[in-house]
């Protein structure tokens, strides 16, 4: 009997994200005011500079990732594709020589060609997203220490390498604002994530995929080519993440990557996005990234032990998502 | 009203010949027919299971027909996608709701299609366009709005106003009102006449006879994936259609209703509340009855049945089993006090397909088959499974076959079996023969009384008014949440109706308005 | 407004918890940060018992950090950078990636923070000194003690942590290359790398010995190794030498058993107390020589009790 799938009313009016971004913006702003009281040395442009630019790496990461989440898929490669994408840099640069622009190029179009392949696997071979994409993580975990010869790849032949997270052009014009680059390309990466995802066909597609993947097939749309298109997406914005680490570290490190999808998963799902995909929005990605980092450096700042800084991060975790469900309920 | 035989040489638009489509396991269509006019509304009409949902998706590109030919415009055609169907003015409404939940209104009408300039979705041509069309169809709704914040018959509304955005010249509507009120259906309606006015063809599924008098202009039936017949269907009377859809006269097999009057009362439910879905229902069964209940989709008898198995929350109410008040919250307290519920969707709640036959009859039973230390008696769950395969006589190669590659009649038996195994002797059927072939539907018949005639009560939820009748000892109707009253076996279908029909005076008064 | 009343009591309890963690303050208010390559691990916890007494004994307030795997190089780059944040006395350093650290180190140098390398050290000139154990001559003795125990002929296996740090290629050619100078009879068949996984190496043993049933020993390269070079004889019942790394409770339990001969280690402990001891020593303006041995020692069941060396080992 059909009629007991379907109750007459459905209450809920929907408070958008919004709600929930302001939830995440004044834990932010909290944790920030509480760690400004406790201690003097937080609130110093250092410090606020070094909190920003340890985001950087993992907020591209999340962002990356919230585009798949949103789909209600999951990408468990992103941290293992940024090494590789940092590694296929590192070829192109210090093995082969080619000028810098071909490098940055080489590691974008990496995690786009590893986004595509994921993406085929899931949306053509129908394999599930977490089985594919912790095939791929392992595939290119492994593939990064092939090509790199399991050393990490300096860039000490191309100069202008560690320009890209490290420099501040920002600073150049303005001395008394030296932000590093890194940190404008989070917030440009942001940026245009947030503008593809409200104002593309592909930004709908991938909301329209997490809402309902079978309505979207039978509105005509060709599904397998959007999800392919999203996770090509999010993969290239992982290559712009292996271009971060790598230039934060002059070096591209062959062994780093795995665990660092966990990070990013945890940004996007404080930052109010659902698991099971259909709603979620780059700005709270960007605010889940910046409480776990100004947590993680104000807790070392306080000089917190480390044991208990693993356990603090842990519970905020928790409430953040808990504080999700009460919120929903209470609607 | 044009009777569309008569004007002279009209070029049917759609034209669908020798249809065959085979599922695993299941022939749903077998040389099936249906011509659609153009500027005529054409129901198709069949029992459940007949045939009408899949010959629709494939002429809406869903799926792909095995065998016969399609012309459209006179011209054969090949519709291998929703979206070529969308391309060649094919619309479909479909009886599952269609929407992405988290998307507006107006972004799910032009989903696919969206109005874009440099690129980039134009987002205020995009809500101008849908709050055109909700204005087409005098339609008070916001295009911004969430679709998952609206109500069912609002998103209801929303799936129509994306069909009718699509321009389509044939437009396929699944059970379009199952959801909405009589207000929302007179809109309805009068979208649907001005379409006709415009040469639009329209296909209507529907049970509701009603609505098949008062909107069609021709009637199709079908029946077990054949096609039945085309009738007129001002013309045609009520029970012709209902004998073409049943394909047997009822009554014809003799039926003796056991007298069960003296025999306890096993299950007795007393002013059950729950919301708009159950107002103040009471009744009961006796031992070896069978109670069946009829109505409309939407009228609450599922949620009768939810509600007594501790599926869902009841507001207030009492259930007595043989005698004794009993408190039920959840499915393990109704289980625990002898009530076995079989639901509508064994694939969704009744069955672990994934699981063999041995362990599907043996799962809420697994105390029962457990050794000391925590293991299971293996030999003990075969055997208990044997003796089930025997008496239920279901078709298994073995007790080790996973319950998926069983037939539906004999998935349906399993968890027969299950109940019986943890001693359920008040048994709630749910559609017991939903997607179940013909032949099988009979075996279940006969199962279904074997089991009353050893003295279980049983109650049978189940939209076939024919099987009703043709199971039930004695008939409770329900209209709208309400038990709108009770009818003996062996009653006539016009009875039942009548009963299903009944709605509160004041909302008769609006409905006779 | 229920769930935002929640979320900051949270903080509030966190705050507390912060100030709970704090030290008490050391009398000559010196406040030195070391950032370890490691933390879970009980080598680094051994560093870090040092570096606490070495904290106690000298009034100095100690913190100690480390990333949760060694491959973290910018989560260990994160750590340093809070730590310069918290304007330090003096800095105890033991990179991961010498080169990704460079321009942290020049700030430090920059503040006036003397930087005191340990372990693999800093491949920098702006740390004072490092202390360090020697891992060539630490892997050149368990090639000797390996020749001695199986007869200075025949083959040998390594199974080491890594390819790619300080100490994974000292020990690894420290001990290829003192077999070839010293003990030419011995081959070293295969060298093998297991991340310091015992549970991969223990994969990895089992694969050498199935390939060469005539092997005589094998050398793990460090704790993780070691255990799984020892689990690795045990199941497929072998008795092969083994010789590990490090200590640790199951190592020492190995060696107290038979199934391990004896084990190279380093001195955690002296390594987390030199590196207080020089910082401070910084700090008081003496100085300091360009590298501290912090030392290593054989040590198999018949001296593992000596006190002397029970000194070194942790559990």
């Amino acid at each position: 009997m059909t009629d007991a799938t379907a109750p007459a009313v459905r209450s809920s009016p929907r408070v958008s994200g919004a709600f929930h971004r302001l939830l995440a913006f004044s834990g932010l702003i909290a944790l920030v005011i509480v760690f400004s009281l406790a201690s003097p040395n937080f609130m110093q442009t250092q410090n606020i500079l070094a909190i920003l630019q340890a985001t950087s790496v993992n907020g591209v990461l999340a962002i990356a990732a919230t585009l798949v989440i949103i789909t209600g898929g999951i990408d468990l490669s992103v941290g293992t594709l940024m090494t590789f994408c940092a590694v296929v840099a590192g070829v192109v640069l210090t093995f082969w020589g080619l000028p810098l622009p071909v490098g940055i190029v080489a590691a974008i179009l990496a995690g786009t060609v590893s986004g595509l392949v994921s993406g085929t696997v899931i949306a053509k071979l129908k394999v599930p997203p977490f089985i594919a994409t912790l095939g791929m993580m392992l595939i290119l975990k492994g593939l990064s220490l092939v090509i790199s010869g399991t050393k990490p790849i300096y860039f000490n032949d191309t100069p202008g390498f560690t320009q890209i997270a490290q420099g501040s052009f920002i600073g150049a014009i303005l001395p008394a604002l030296p932000i590093p680059n890194g940190v404008v390309i989070l917030f440009a990466v942001a940026l245009i994530a947030a503008f593809v995802l409200s104002r593309t066909a592909l930004g709908r597609y991938t909301f329209a995929l997490g809402s309902n993947e079978e309505a979207v097939r039978l509105s005509g749309v060709n599904v397998d080519r959007w999800k392919i298109a999203v996770y090509a997406t999010s993969s290239s914005i992982c290559g712009i993440a292996g271009l971060l680490i790598a230039s934060r570290l002059n070096s591209a490190q062959p062994a780093l990557g795995q665990g660092y999808e966990l990070d990013a998963i945890a940004a996007v799902v404080i930052g109010g996005t659902s698991l099971s995909g259909g709603r979620g929005t780059v700005l709270g990605t960007l605010i889940g990234a910046l409480i776990i980092s100004v947590l993680a450096n104000g807790l070392r700042i306080l000089s917190v032990p480390q044991e208990w800084q693993t356990v603090v991060t842990g519970t905020i975790i928790i409430l953040a998502v808990y504080a999700d469900i009460l919120r929903r309920r209470s609607l | 009203m044009v009777e569309p035989r008569e004007s002279a040489p009209v070029v049917p638009l759609v034209e669908m010949t020798g249809i065959d489509k085979s599922f695993p396991g299941v022939r749903a269509l077998s040389q099936a027919r249906f011509q659609l006019l153009p500027g005529e509304v054409h129901a198709l009409m069949g029992e459940n299971g007949a045939g009408k949902s899949t010959l629709m998706k494939i002429l809406s590109g869903v799926y792909q027909r095995d065998a016969g030919t399609i012309l459209l415009d006179g011209r054969p055609s090949e519709i291998a996608s929703p979206r070529e169907a969308q391309d060649r003015g094919i619309g479909i409404i479909h009886q599952e709701l269609a929407l992405m939940r988290d998307l507006t209104a107006a972004q799910n009408i032009f989903i696919g299609r969206e109005p874009r300039r440099f690129g980039i979705l134009d987002e205020r041509a995009l809500n101008r366009d849908a709050q055109a069309i909700f204005d087409s169809m005098n339609l008070r709704l916001d295009p911004t709005v969430v679709v998952e914040s609206l109500t069912i018959a609002k998103q209801q509304m929303v799936e129509i106003a994306k069909a009718l955005s699509y321009r389509s010249r044939v437009l396929i509507m699944d059970e379009p009102t199952a959801a909405l009120n009589d207000a929302e259906i007179a809109e309805l309606f009068a979208i649907i006449n001005r379409l006709k006015a415009e040469g639009v063809g329209i296909v209507y599924i529907s049970h509701k006879m009603d609505e098949i008098k008062r909107i069609s202009d021709r009637v199709t039936v079908m029946r077990d994936g054949e096609y039945v017949g085309t009738v007129p269907a001002a013309e045609t009377p009520i029970e012709t259609i209902i004998s073409m859809m049943v394909g047997r006269t009822l009554g014809s097999e003799t039926f003796v209703v056991p007298n069960t009057a003296d025999a306890p009362v096993a299950l007795e439910v007393r002013n059950l509340n729950r919301g708009r879905e159950i107002r103040d229902v009471s009744f009961s069964v006796r031992q070896g009855e069978i109670l069946g209940f009829a109505g409309l989709m939407g009228a609450g008898r599922t949620e009768v049945a939810r509600a007594i198995f501790g599926a869902d929350r009841r507001e207030s109410g009492e259930i007595w089993v043989h005698g004794k008040r009993v408190g039920i919250s959840t499915p393990r307290d109704a289980v625990a006090s002898g009530i076995g519920y079989l639901s509508e969707d064994r694939k969704l709640f009744g069955l672990a397909t994934g699981l063999d036959v041995r362990n599907n009859i043996a799962l809420p039973s697994l105390e029962r088959f457990t050794g000391p230390g925590g293991i299971l008696n293996d030999a003990a769950m075969r055997d208990a499974a044997r003796g089930y395969i025997r008496q239920l006589s279901i078709k298994t190669p073995s007790e080790t076959q996973e319950a998926r590659l069983l037939s539906g009649g004999n998935q349906q038996k399993v968890v027969i079996a299950k109940w019986l195994l943890r001693d359920c002797d008040i048994l709630i059927f749910d559609e017991p023969t939903r997607g179940i072939d013909v032949g099988a539907k009979t075996e279940i018949y006969k199962l279904l009384n074997t089991l009353a005639a050893q003295g279980k009560a049983i109650i049978v939820i189940s939209s076939e008014l024919p099987e009703v009748l043709r199971l039930s000892h004695r008939i409770a109707v329900m209209c709208e949440g309400r038990l709108t009253g009770f009818l003996p076996g062996g009653t006539s279908q016009e009875e039942i109706m009548r009963l299903a029909t009944q709605r509160e005076p004041s909302m008769q008064v609006r409905h006779a308005g | 407004m229920l769930t935002r009343r929640t979320v900051l009591g949270a903080f509030s309890a966190l705050a507390m918890l912060a100030t709970a963690g704090v030290p008490s303050i050391a009398q000559d208010n010196y406040d030195i940060a070391l950032i370890s390559k490691g933390f879970q691990h009980q080598f680094w916890q051994a560093v870090k018992a040092g570096a606490d007494k070495a904290g106690e004994e000298l009034g100095v307030k100690v913190t100690f950090e480390g990333p949760d795997t060694e491959s973290q190089v910018d989560r260990q780059m994160d750590m340093l950078a809070a730590a310069l944040s918290r304007n330090p006395s003096a800095i105890g350093f033991a990179a991961l990636d010498s080169q990704a650290a460079t321009p942290l180190l020049e700030q430090a140098k920059a503040a006036n923070i003397p930087v005191i390398a340990f372990d693999s050290g800093v491949d920098s000139d702006i740390p004072l000194t490092t202390v360090t154990t020697d891992n060539v001559a630490a892997a050149a003795l368990a090639a000797d003690k390996m020749a001695e125990l199986i007869g200075d002929e025949g083959k040998v296996a390594v199974v080491a942590h890594d390819q790619t740090s300080r100490t994974g290629i000292d020990r690894v050619d420290g001990f290829v290359n003192r077999m070839k100078e010293a003990h030419p009879n011995i081959e070293v068949v295969s060298v093998q790398y297991g991340g310091g996984d015992q549970l991969q190496s223990t994969e990895i043993t089992k694969s050498i010995l199935l390939a060469n049933p005539d092997l005589k020993g094998i050398f793990g390269a460090n704790e993780g190794s070691a255990i799984g070079v020892a689990n690795g004889k045990t199941e497929l019942g072998s008795d092969i030498v083994v010789i590990g790394f490090d200590s640790g409770a199951a190592q020492k339990g190995m060696i107290k058993s038979g199934v391990m001969a004896g084990a190279i280690t380093q001195n955690p402990v002296g390594i987390g107390y030199e590196t207080v001891k020089a910082a401070v020593g910084a700090l008081k303006g003496e100085t300091l020589p360009k590298v501290i041995d912090s030392g290593f020692n054989w040590y198999d069941a018949t001296n593992m009790d000596d006190p002397e060396i029970a000194a070194v080992l942790y559990d």
